[in-house]
């Protein structure tokens, strides 16, 4: 029997770059990046001095005042994107046959930081021992999967995926492995994070690899990551069920590839990596010569790039060079485990507009890393197939491949 | 002084690579040492703790630089700070200090 198709008929997105896809996208075909100053700890003497925010966001907009207490900011972001691309999509979960045959797999990486941080205050610092009663829900890291679920009707298969900076890729390769075995005929899948909070952002500085300047993944002078927030959330739809409802398909899921490198918690692996890369290639019927753009994990750290580059010319051998490789984490900053989801935002718009979005911020080329990375400025070219990575610490690794709507 | 601060930084660097501090000299770097980043960072963590100060970001560099550059750097963090003693904090704008993280 022929493997089922999955194909993707709608997306959302929150991030740095805009409150929807459509100026998220926008944005990164621009090279526009939305990198600025750390705002909200102004009381703090902050080592981060810089992050990815979502700014000009009023939750009161999206939410009514009744529902809002239940929602972290992660949730909220993860609503907003699910909305978008629901909307999309077209499609009614709240038909009883139809939210039955959906599956909703949506991941963080942190969960409810914002709420954690703030039940931590009140406990140690305020010194009162009564916490919100909502707290638990707040923080509960599958809580986004559960709001996405109730506000949309879907009661099939629905649970949370947590791979750190790989989390998103993790839910679209659950997802399509759902639809493929046919436990669910769609999908809403993806990944949000709200992981600027005092505690996240301490912690993080603690592990000094946060840029203090901007993101430059893989050009000589980078420095670090930065953090960045938000959501990505896609509807994916088995091909026959979007074709007799004549959906509007923006790109096929074609394949998924995933590894770990059982090695170290922070170090990444190039072979782990191009494992992953082998393995979406080889899910998706891709050889080397098919694939037209990769949209890099690139977190700019030093460990990161290089590594990334190898597991690259591992994987594709002579077709690496040819490749043009970009992370638009030079623009988004890296929301951890909303990552993939964002990215995804970018491999969508290139298959559909020919315009691979650069990395920006790009001064000068590092030895250790070869390839061709769109440095500063988009690129028009035609884009057939698009793979995208995550490779997360731990060594957790998933890389989606996606083709034009068939 | 500068004796006990050394001491007190090879110990430190002893205690969290699990070495023996017999190996750890001024000139030995940290690569030498066989410590991995992850190591590394505890290290500079436990340092900026016990010394109460805050080391710049990239300095020491963890590959190449010796451990003799980690004594400079907090005997110079050390003097600076002895030269313009912070100002006291406004009262009420800090909370105590949380205990030591329990060790891993």
């Amino acid at each position: 029997m022929q493997q089922r198709r999955v194909v993707i008929t709608g997306v959302g997105a929150i991030c740095a770059l805009g409150h929807d896809a459509r100026t998220t996208w926008a944005a990164m075909r621009e090279g526009r990046g939305g990198i600025g100053p750390l705002v909200g700890f102004e009381d703090q003497a902050m080592r981060a001095k810089i992050a990815a925010q979502v700014h000009d966001y009023d939750p009161n907009q999206y939410f009514d005042a009744k529902k809002l207490p239940l929602y972290d900011r992660v949730s909220q972001f993860a609503l907003i994107a699910a909305r978008e691309a629901v909307a999309q999509s077209g499609l009614d979960f709240h038909d009883a046959e139809t939210g039955a045959r959906a599956a909703c797999i949506v991941g963080t990486g942190v969960g409810g930081e914002v709420a954690h941080d703030d039940a931590a205050k009140r406990l140690y610092a305020d010194g009162n021992p009564r916490l919100h009663p909502l707290t638990v829900v707040r923080i509960m890291p599958s809580a986004s999967t559960s709001h996405v679920s109730i506000e949309f009707g879907i009661t099939g298969p629905t649970f949370g995926v947590t791979s750190a900076c790989a989390t998103s890729n993790h839910a679209f390769a659950q997802a399509l492995a759902l639809i493929r075995a046919g436990m669910a005929d769609t999908a809403l899948a993806g990944g949000a994070e709200a992981c600027i909070s005092l505690g996240c952002v301490r912690a993080w500085e603690a592990m000094r690899i946060l840029a203090d300047d901007t993101c430059r993944p893989f050009c000589k002078q980078r420095r670090g990551l930065v953090l960045g927030e938000g959501a990505g959330m896609v509807v994916l739809e088995e091909l026959e069920h979007a074709r007799a409802r004549g959906a509007n398909i923006l790109a096929e899921l074609a394949g998924a590839g995933m590894s770990a490198d059982a090695g170290d918690i922070v170090m990444p692996s190039e072979r782990g990596a191009a494992c992953a890369i082998a393995a979406a290639m080889a899910d998706a019927g891709l050889n080397p010569e098919d694939v037209d753009y990769i949209n890099a994990h690139g977190t700019g750290t030093p460990a990161n790039d290089p590594t990334e580059t190898r597991a690259i010319h591992e994987a594709l051998g002579a077709r690496a060079r040819h490749v043009p490789v970009s992370s638009t984490k030079s623009l988004h900053g890296h929301p951890l485990g909303a990552a993939g989801a964002i990215e995804l935002v970018a491999a969508i718009g290139a298959l559909r507009e020919g315009v691979i979005p650069p990395t920006a911020n790009f001064i000068d080329p590092d030895p250790a890393c070869d390839l061709d990375y769109v440095p500063n400025a988009p690129r028009e070219v035609p884009v057939r197939t698009v793979l995208s990575n995550a490779f997360a610490f731990g060594g957790l690794n998933a890389v989606v491949a996606l083709k034009r709507a068939p | 002084m500068s004796d006990d601060l050394q001491k007190t930084i090879f110990a430190i660097i002893a205690k969290e690579a699990n070495i023996d501090e017999s190996r750890v000299t001024l000139d030995s770097t940290l690569k030498d040492l066989e410590i991995a980043s992850l190591d590394a960072i505890q290290i500079i963590f436990e340092i900026e703790d016990h010394f109460k100060i805050q080391m710049p970001d990239r300095d020491p560099n963890f590959d190449t630089e010796s451990v003799r550059g980690l004594v400079d750097t907090v005997q110079k963090l050390l003097a600076d700070k002895a030269a313009h003693p912070p100002a006291p904090p406004a009262a009420g704008s800090t909370p105590p200090s949380a205990p030591p993280p329990a060790a891993a």
